[in-house]
């Protein structure tokens, strides 16, 4: 695909480059970090300085930046460079979307390659291509930022909302622990519906248990439920505590029980007298405990540090003090 | 002292290869091959990386420190005769654009398409400073304009005037080169402020942006951007703290990744350690486990750090590996400040400048 659009480079004392004097990199007398270029990059790129220099508008020009690209598709002024030319030569857009399309199939994790395609989407105010390319390079890599973030801006910019829950819930079949599918579920829904109306919130919180309970030891699932019912409250949804208990058994991990601790940290925060406190933190506690000796030993001095700290919030000397000498 | 080539299986017997890594940034200062093309437009920063490991691993006195200081400078967009491209100004990441070499501090020559980089301007400044160069050929004025062109109504950044992507990379960047020249005109910090905090994810974390992913990366440099500022507790609660503190901690597996689900890398074992660090939670981490990873991306033929076992080294991984030892209080390393991303002997150095520029004005 690349290959359509390369223009062999021939030597550079061709006619059609005689007028151009090129213009060598100059690092001075002690060079650092310096590249060993073959003579071809070193040629391209003394050429391209040449142009840049004299700022000339041309489809010779045009056609060395590709050749530039090819060689070095990070440096961010061919780029720029390119664009500048597009413009004031007036090419046809259209090429140049098949044109990045290509590069990014090659490139899909450099940033200049999104940006300018990026540009060319908003020269021709045409997103119609965005949502399936993007899918395309996810179908590669279905986590890759750069491709998230194009879409994010693809779908926000031209209000394309349309169809993309769906889209998120094909990926999340393929592989629920894909983050990036929950943080756009996320983003969709916050932007679109919200989770104000409760018929929402109870939905996004039954199918995200449904998935816990496919793949207990996930993070992103288990993020997503504390994420949607933090704003509200997570003691303010009914049964909730019932069902994250009641997937205890089956369904342990160090987030469910994290997820425990910070609704029994809320609960003693918020203290609406519904609860005894002391019976509270105390729950905390041995789950901090729990955590720490058993379910989540790598973090284990962290919940040793979080039931230190709740401990020093919220007891109000009923609890049982540890084993120390008397004050 | 004799290097043993240990087998990778015996985690717990890897020795931290010292003077391997030293030659290994020695040789990145000098020439690189041609695969490396991609590394062109940003070659100060891998004279960061190199420089400031080497700073750490306390193997700075082999450096020829005057020529480097020559070539920094040469990196400097220093202002035209009538200075109409000091919204351009800041340091060049290399000579790819052409200029001839010229360490002098101005008036530059004109030319149509040479600016400057946030993320060199930062490097360019962070370099000096770690060569003991006092920053009196900097142009401070031209910089701090150059960077207040790169902010964009949201509060974010560009990298270059002519215009690039925008994302909390470069809030970062700006915030170093404010920090390090002390003063923080060439930012309106309310609007960066109020970036990061959008950028904050329904999991705590922070992402590049408004609504997305949240990732290591980007909440480090939200997070060290705030307390660069001073501003880390006035901007969140006790509450949001310890959610963010949460989210960071569970980025540890053994070393850390920077995305949940996603496998460690080696450079998060400081982008998510330093934010720890800067939250006060780093203690409670799992330094075996990180140490043990870390070493095991340790490459002992040539020296440096790669993402994972068994790749290639790279400057960027060598560096960001060491800073996570250093963080972790490794033998003969120097500590690193979690937030500047120098040594502790760098921001001395860089302390006293301001006291001296300080003193200055009367």
């Amino acid at each position: 695909q690349i290959d359509d659009f390369n223009l062999m480079w021939d030597s550079p004392d061709r006619k059609e480059w005689a007028d151009l004097e090129p213009v060598p990199q100059d690092d001075g007398p002690n060079p650092v970090v310096k590249i060993a270029y073959s003579e071809r990059f070193r040629d391209v790129y003394d050429y391209f300085r040449a142009l840049l220099k004299h700022d000339e508008k041309s489809e010779r020009a045009l056609a060395l930046t590709a050749e530039a690209i090819e060689l070095n598709a990070a440096n961010y002024t061919v780029w720029h460079y390119r664009r500048v030319l597009l413009q004031a030569l007036e090419k046809d857009l259209r090429v140049e979307m098949k044109y990045i399309t290509a590069i990014i199939e090659d490139q899909p994790k450099n940033y200049q390659v999104w940006h300018h395609r990026r540009m060319v989407v908003e020269w021709l105010s045409d997103p119609s291509e965005e949502l399936q390319f993007t899918a395309e390079i996810l179908s590669q890599d279905a986590k890759n930022y750069h491709a998230w973030q194009h879409r994010q801006w693809v779908i926000q910019e031209y209000k394309l909302w349309a169809g993309e829950l769906e889209y998120v819930e094909e990926l999340l079949e393929e592989d629920v622990r894909n983050n990036s599918a929950w943080n756009q579920r996320h983003f969709v829904i916050s932007r679109t519906t919200t989770y104000s109306p409760p018929e929402v919130l109870e939905r996004e919180v039954q199918y995200t248990i449904r998935q816990i309970k496919k793949a207990p030891h996930n993070e992103s699932a288990w993020n997503y439920l504390k994420g949607i019912l933090q704003p509200t409250g997570l003691s303010s949804y009914a049964g909730l505590l019932e069902q994250v208990e009641g997937l205890q058994g089956s369904c342990c991990s160090p987030y469910l029980l994290g997820f425990l601790v910070d609704y029994y940290e809320e609960a003693l925060e918020t203290n609406g007298g519904k609860y005894n406190l002391t019976e509270t933190l105390n729950k905390a506690l041995g789950l901090c405990d729990l955590l720490a000796q058993d379910q989540d030993t790598i973090r284990r001095e962290y919940w040793r540090y979080v039931a230190r700290t709740l401990q020093s919030q919220y007891d109000s000397g009923e609890t049982s003090p540890p084993l120390t000498e008397q004050q | 002292m004799a290097e043993e080539v240990t087998s990778v299986d015996d985690f717990d017997q890897i020795d931290f290869l010292r003077d391997r890594h030293i030659r290994f940034f020695q040789r990145c200062l000098q020439v690189l091959p041609e695969r490396y093309s991609s590394y062109e437009t940003s070659r100060l920063t891998i004279v960061f990386f190199a420089l400031s490991g080497l700073d750490v691993l306390d193997a700075l006195d082999a450096v020829d420190k005057p020529s480097l200081v020559e070539w920094i400078y040469s990196l400097q967009v220093v202002p035209t005769e009538d200075e109409s491209n000091l919204w351009r100004c800041g340091f060049r990441g290399s000579s790819h654009i052409g200029v001839p070499y010229n360490t002098s501090t101005g008036p530059g020559s004109p030319h149509p398409y040479d600016s400057g980089h946030v993320a060199m301007t930062y490097t360019g400044l962070a370099c000096l400073i770690i060569l003991g160069d006092d920053l009196s050929r900097v142009n401070k004025k031209a910089c701090l304009a150059g960077l207040k062109s790169l902010q964009l109504e949201d509060g974010s950044f560009y990298a270059v005037p002519e215009g690039s992507e925008n994302d909390m990379r470069f809030v970062y960047c700006a915030a170093c080169v404010c920090y390090m020249l002390d003063d923080w005109s060439g930012i309106d910090c309310k609007k960066a402020v109020d970036y990061i905090r959008r950028s904050m994810s329904y999991d705590s974390g922070i992402g590049q942006g408004a609504g997305l992913e949240s990732h290591g990366g980007s909440t480090f440099c939200a997070i060290a951007t705030l307390c660069l500022m001073g501003k880390l507790e006035e901007m969140f609660s006790e509450r949001e703290l310890n959610r963010i503190r949460r989210w960071c901690i569970l980025r540890q597996q053994d070393g850390f990744h920077g995305r949940p689900n996603k496998p460690v890398d080696t450079c998060y074992s400081f982008w998510v350690g330093a934010t720890l660090e800067l939250l006060d939670v780093f203690q409670y981490t799992n330094f075996e486990k990180n140490r043990n990873y870390i070493l095991s991306t340790q490459d002992s033929l040539v020296g440096g750090f790669a993402k994972w076992p068994d790749s290639h080294p790279d400057p960027l991984h060598t560096y960001f590996g060491i800073c996570g030892l250093s963080l972790m209080g490794e033998a003969g390393l120097r500590r690193v400040h979690p937030a500047l991303n120098v040594s502790d002997r760098a921001l001395q150095c860089l302390q006293q400048l301001h006291q001296t520029w300080r003193e200055g004005c009367t």
